[in-house]
């Protein structure tokens, strides 16, 4: 089989079961696993999200005892494989504190193990993010709002919160397409997403191929469909800042997009 | 300046930036409607010491008073410094407007809403109230068509000169202007000073601007302060300060701008 691999025999394309694929691809079968990856798709980016807020507070303090515990969570939740946490959480935990009630809901609901281990991990990733985000606020802001009378208070809500969010909006969109993708690796704890039912049809009617062309097209079909938002959010909020007040506040946005969403793509 | 109480009263102020002693006894008073503009070499301490003035920065040892209250700090019985809470600290700022090298207007916000954030957010100022002062600000600084743009469309002298009608709008006493034209262009210099001379010569406004613009200090400024080395160097009459400095290092300073 591999040794074939590189000649192609003209009858290995001439397999391809057409009617197999288009049967599955037309059948129900992937839209409810479709409607679940989605739905966990959302709840884990926009927990992880909400949870990087006060984690990138936390990276920047100058408290040694609130920025050393962050550190840790992110050295250990970046510096492992994805897989190996869903796997982690949801068979690993409960065994170590010998099965207690209280983690029940995790250790016998796959779908809320592996939503929690993908929020987990995302939490991470977001709080980079935000938090290159708010480094790249000009200090000029700051000094002008403290200038004004500004309490630390609204300097947070009306100055610092939403320009941050503009400049890890861009992102944040993309750690969405990630999500959406990574939801794959749930297969292992048997969540009945799209992989895991592609896996299932093909072990039945081994048309391996075929089924995971539809599986693929479904996905692309997520990923689209985000990727058009992401397209329609940027422009938005791409107009009224094009040339941002200066050229300085404008290259350490673009900083901000790069660093914070290159570092997020590179390690999932 | 002996007999009405000053606006400004800052008496032997220090501070250190780690090792760097930045400040080493600063003492100065500007009474109302007085213009002082600040010279000096870059790293002589003279845009610190206006930070000061609004406590942006904080001071080691000394007093700054503006109109009479202390500012960043109360004093124990013993006589040390004790900062106050960011919440008063807040609220001293309020009368003390800023205009910054940078303009450092707020990118997210149109041109309107950078000048009645403030109103509205510290003085509890109601909407339209805040909004038809804001038109009049923009009015005075020859700009109400750009209430609706954001800062990003404006020219440099066009932000600065929102950046000045955002800080008057907070109704201050005193005016703090840290290098207002250093950041523009030759050819937009012009319409930012034009709206300080006004400033100072129609609404006789308190100002203490660290500038080099000599021809401004020149028509407006009622003295003129030479900042080197952490210390006031010469504090004269611009007439006296630039045609007859006292001191040699005025002089060289001069010989190298003039």
């Amino acid at each position: 089989m591999t040794g074939s691999l590189l000649l192609i025999p003209p009858g290995v394309l001439a397999d391809f079961d057409s009617d197999v694929f288009f049967r599955s691809l037309f059948s129900d079968l992937f839209i409810q696993p479709t409607l679940l990856v989605i739905a966990i798709t959302l709840i884990a980016q926009t927990t992880g999200i909400i949870l990087g807020f006060p984690l990138a507070l936390g990276r920047i303090s100058k408290n040694r005892l609130i920025r050393l515990p962050v550190d840790a969570y992110l050295y250990v939740f970046r510096g492992t494989p994805l897989l190996l946490q869903v796997l982690f959480l949801s068979d690993g935990l409960a065994l170590l504190f010998n099965n207690p009630v209280i983690l029940d809901p995790i250790s016998h609901n796959a779908v809320i193990a592996g939503t929690l281990a993908l929020t987990l991990n995302e939490a991470a990733y977001m709080t980079e993010i935000i938090r290159s985000g708010l480094e790249a606020i000009d200090p000029g802001q700051i000094d002008a709002a403290r200038a004004l009378g500004m309490t630390p208070w609204q300097i947070n809500r009306r100055i610092i919160i939403p320009q941050t969010m503009r400049i890890a909006l861009p992102p944040t969109v993309n750690e969405y397409i990630n999500m959406s993708k990574n939801t794959s690796l749930l297969t292992v704890i048997s969540v009945n997403e799209i992989l895991a039912t592609a896996g299932r049809q093909y072990s039945a009617n081994y048309r391996v191929f075929e089924i995971l062309s539809v599986a693929a097209l479904w996905y692309l079909l997520i990923t689209t469909i985000l990727t058009l938002l992401q397209k329609q959010v940027e422009r938005r909020f791409g107009e009224r800042q094009e040339a941002a007040v200066r050229p300085n506040f404008a290259r350490r946005m673009f900083t901000g997009f790069r660093g914070g969403g290159g570092a997020g793509t590179e390690a999932h | 300046m002996a007999q009405e109480n000053p606006i400004v009263h800052a008496v032997d102020v220090h501070k250190r930036f780690g090792h760097l002693e930045v400040l080493k006894g600063v003492s100065m008073d500007v009474t109302r409607g007085q213009v002082v503009v600040i010279m000096g070499p870059s790293g002589g301490g003279k845009s610190t010491f206006l930070r000061c003035l609004n406590h942006l920065e904080k001071i080691e040892s000394g007093t700054i008073e503006v109109n009479g209250h202390a500012i960043g700090y109360r004093t124990t019985s013993g006589g040390r410094l004790v900062e106050e809470s960011a919440k008063v600290v807040a609220r001293q700022r309020a009368d003390i407007g800023m205009v910054f090298q940078r303009f450092n207007l707020f990118p997210h916000m149109t041109v309107l809403d950078n000048i009645t954030l403030a109103p509205m957010m510290v003085r509890g100022t109601g909407r339209d109230d805040a909004r038809k002062r804001a038109m009049e600000l923009l009015e005075s600084v020859g700009l109400p068509q750009k209430a609706e743009e954001y800062p990003a469309r404006l020219s440099g002298g066009q932000q600065q000169r929102v950046a000045i009608a955002r800080a008057l709008a907070m109704d201050p006493t005193v005016m703090l202007f840290d290098e207002p034209t250093s950041a523009l262009d030759p050819e937009l210099v012009g319409e930012v000073l034009e709206t300080m001379k006004r400033l100072a010569t129609e609404n006789h406004m308190t100002m203490v601007c660290v500038t080099h613009e000599v021809g401004f200090a020149r028509e407006v400024a009622d003295r003129a302060v030479l900042i080197d080395g952490g210390v006031i160097v010469e504090d004269a009459p611009p007439d006296r300060f630039f045609n007859d400095p006292q001191h040699q290092r005025t002089q060289q300073f001069l010989s190298k701008i003039l």
